[in-house]
């Protein structure tokens, strides 16, 4: 790359941006890697907890803690389902669709949640409360149906006991 | 340096040769797409597998460095079904649109599926569809349907030109091609993402739909565009004009040189012909009087400038010459020049715009050939030419391609002069606003419709050859320099370019020894060249 001027970019530079804190932590990942750009993942991590998702300039500003190109950065974060490329509701449900929990209910539960909360999978409720996902396995198959509600499991699912999850999320 | 055998062939290949290039040494071609020579391995495609003796299944090529007492086989049953199981991957999602397709007639896909392909697709699932014709930036367009994930764009971009605008998005048979969002893949070399995209996911704006590729005739060349001297292909169509509306030229591509141009052109160079085929193109000699111009024959022209070298003393005389002229046109001039005494001559007119540069091939001189003149004896500044016209010295200024009112002399000045000269006359390719205002126009053909050979920064000669014919009467300048020094009543020496290029080896020293013969495809270093001292 020719020295100056730096990759194609959005025009609108990163608003957001890391603290003091955070930029060593980024060194400290950094060096735990043969090539640093191991670290990119932790570091996608640590901007979604702390900006809530990865916008296209957040992208931008991960690519130059790591001197690569945007696409790059562009690339790991649509390969991974677990970052999120738009705002995610107050809570995240990711109901597990897979082999146990299908045929244990999953597909009653989740159309229990559509019904609820009047979206589908993939969509943030209108009041920005939830975002409903279906996901595949999450390794609690002895507890089937089971989702998983921002970081904790709800197992052994019902549609009761669904509402009564409902209600708890503010 | 390791010993094989490849189907059997002997071989020794030096160490680190990968098991696709020690094939070819073997001249055995093992199918292939995301492997490029002068890019990093991916490893992605999985076409390049091979059976290596004692290995227990077979295993791709690019990636594999050859070792002494290896037994490669690249044609077994094992190999063949596996390459044809992998082809039937690749189509899975694969649109089959070849008919509306450009890259059709030189598609991997299709060359290989001919040889290796598995002929009753077993897919009865609805195909994944993805973006099609989107404009990637000012050259390229992408149709991510047909695009078999190879990265080779996407590591041009990173490796050769380190911009990397391009990445590999989502995951999965979902995966595709694309830009950043809100970027362009607009850097100077975009085209050739065009010519390594081995199917047709990439193609080029600026020749798509064109003419079908069948059509297309090819010649050697090296592009005019700078310094460089990229060799390149001409890709003309004389079978179908109508197809592309009388546009001759229909693309040029780069041509492997791996001391000019590795595998690579810029855009610049690229979709630089457009003057070629462009309706300014000058098509038979005029001469202009009291403000009207008329049509000549080239008899009277040729006579016109023969009798004004004839009677004006030499001082009279300004030549500017151009460092875009060829090797064989300078010489001539450069006998011409001897015979009339004449001495005021330069050729270097400054750009009203100096020239980009870079590191990668892109040169600020944006003349083919400055370095030719300069041997020539003609390479000269030609400022003090000017000078001399404004100075009313001249009566006869004779100029060669150049438009002096685009240059960086002042417009003023450059008015001045042409105003001061009672016969200014023109040589070029297109008209301009110095070509109005000459006496005496004569018509030159362009690079692409004639032979010669250029002289690179570096000092290495090569060659170009004809494409298509001269446009109208246009004639290559060393031809009619010949016909002045005939009027002249020197002996006519040549009929072709290269006549005028063995006299130029016999005469000029740095030439001495070198031949259209010797050229060959990719040029030789002049005797004294800086790259020919330097170690390689
Ligand atoms: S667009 Fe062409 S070069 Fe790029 S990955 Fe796809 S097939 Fe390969
Ligand atoms: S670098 Fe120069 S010679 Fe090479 S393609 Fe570009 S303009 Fe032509
Ligand atoms: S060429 Fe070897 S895997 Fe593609």
């Amino acid at each position: 790359m020719s020295e100056g001027d730096g990759y194609p970019g959005l025009t609108d530079p990163a608003t957001t941006v890391f603290s003091e804190a955070q930029l060593a932590e980024v060194r400290r990942l950094q060096s735990l890697y043969p090539d640093p750009r191991g670290a990119l993942l932790p570091v996608l991590y640590m901007a979604q907890e702390t900006f809530g998702w990865i916008s296209l300039p957040l992208e931008e500003y991960v690519a130059t803690l790591f001197g690569l190109s945007p696409a790059h950065v562009h690339e790991v974060v649509t390969f991974y389902t677990l970052y999120f490329r738009e705002p995610p509701g107050r809570h995240v449900v990711s109901v597990c669709h897979n082999l146990s929990c299908h045929l244990a209910g999953a597909p009653g539960i989740i159309a229990h949640l559509r019904q609820r909360l009047g979206v589908d999978p993939g969509e943030t409720s209108e009041d920005g409360r939830v975002t409903l996902l279906s996901v595949e396995c999450l390794c609690a198959c002895e507890a089937a149906p089971m989702m998983q509600v921002d970081d904790r499991y709800e197992l052994n699912l019902t549609p009761t006991k669904v509402d009564r999850i409902l209600e708890g999320l503010a | 340096m390791p010993r094989l055998t490849v189907n059997g062939k002997q071989i020794e290949v030096p160490a680190g040769t990968n098991l696709i290039e020690a094939a070819r040494h073997a001249g055995v071609e093992v199918p292939h797409y995301c492997y490029h020579p002068s890019l990093s391995i991916a490893g992605q495609c999985r076409l390049c597998m091979v059976d290596i003796e004692k290995a227990p299944r077979p295993t791709i090529a690019c990636n594999t460095v050859a070792a002494d007492g290896m037994v490669v086989l690249t044609e077994t049953d094992r190999v063949r079904e596996t390459r044809k199981s992998i082809m039937e991957f690749h189509l899975i999602n694969h649109p089959l649109d070849c008919p509306v397709c450009d890259q059709a007639g030189e598609c991997w896909l299709q060359i290989y599926y001919m040889q290796h392909g598995l002929y009753d697709p077993r897919m009865t699932d609805e195909k994944v569809h993805k973006p099609k014709a989107v404009p990637l930036g000012p050259h390229v367009i992408l149709d991510a349907e047909r695009c078999i994930l190879c990265s080779r764009c996407v590591r041009f971009c990173d490796e050769i030109t380190g911009t990397g605008e391009l990445g590999i998005f989502e995951r999965g048979d979902h995966s595709e091609i694309g830009l950043f969002p809100g970027t362009e893949l607009d850097n100077k070399y975009s085209g050739n993402v065009v010519d390594i995209c081995p199917v047709g996911a990439l193609t080029d704006r600026d020749f798509r739909f064109q003419v079908r590729v069948w059509y297309l005739e090819t010649a050697k060349s090296v592009c005019a565009g700078c310094a460089r001297g990229c060799n390149i292909e001409v890709h003309v169509n004389r079978r179908r004009p109508h197809h592309a509306e009388g546009r001759r030229v229909a693309r040029l591509k780069p041509r492997v040189n791996a001391d000019v141009n590795q595998w690579w052109i810029c855009d610049a160079g690229r979709y630089g012909f457009g003057f070629v085929d462009d309706n300014d193109r000058l098509l038979a000699p005029t001469r202009r009087e009291g403000g009207t111009s008329s049509d000549a024959t080239w008899d009277e022209a040729i006579g016109a400038v023969a009798a004004a070298l004839r009677r004006l003393s030499p001082d009279e005389v300004g030549v500017i010459a151009s460092p875009r002229m060829a090797n064989e046109d300078l010489f001539a001039l450069r006998r011409l020049l001897d015979i009339c005494a004449v001495r005021r001559v330069g050729a270097q007119v400054p750009p009203r715009v100096p020239g980009d540069e870079d590191h990668i091939l892109i040169r600020a001189d944006k003349n083919p050939n400055s370095l030719g003149a300069e041997l020539m004896g003609l390479g000269g500044d030609a400022r003090p030419v000017l000078d001399a016209a404004r100075a009313r010295q001249l009566k006869c200024l004779w100029i060669f391609g150049h438009d002096l009112m685009a240059s960086r002399w002042p417009e003023a000045e450059v008015l001045e002069a042409l105003r001061a000269v009672e016969t200014i006359v023109f040589t070029g390719t297109n008209a301009n606003r110095t070509s109005e205002r000459a006496h005496w126009v004569l018509p030159a053909a362009a690079w692409v419709e004639r032979d010669g050979t250029y002289t690179n920064f570096e000092g290495r000669v090569q060659r170009f050859r004809q494409a298509v014919e001269p446009l109208g009467q246009a004639l290559a300048e060393w031809e009619m320099l010949d016909r002045v020094l005939a009027a002249l009543g020197e002996a006519p020496s040549a009929t072709r370019a290269e006549h005028w290029f063995r006299r130029l080896a016999t005469v000029v020293p740095a030439f001495a020894g070198l031949s259209y013969q010797a050229l060959g495809d990719t040029g030789r270093l002049v005797a004294g060249s800086v790259a020919a001292r330097a170690p390689r």
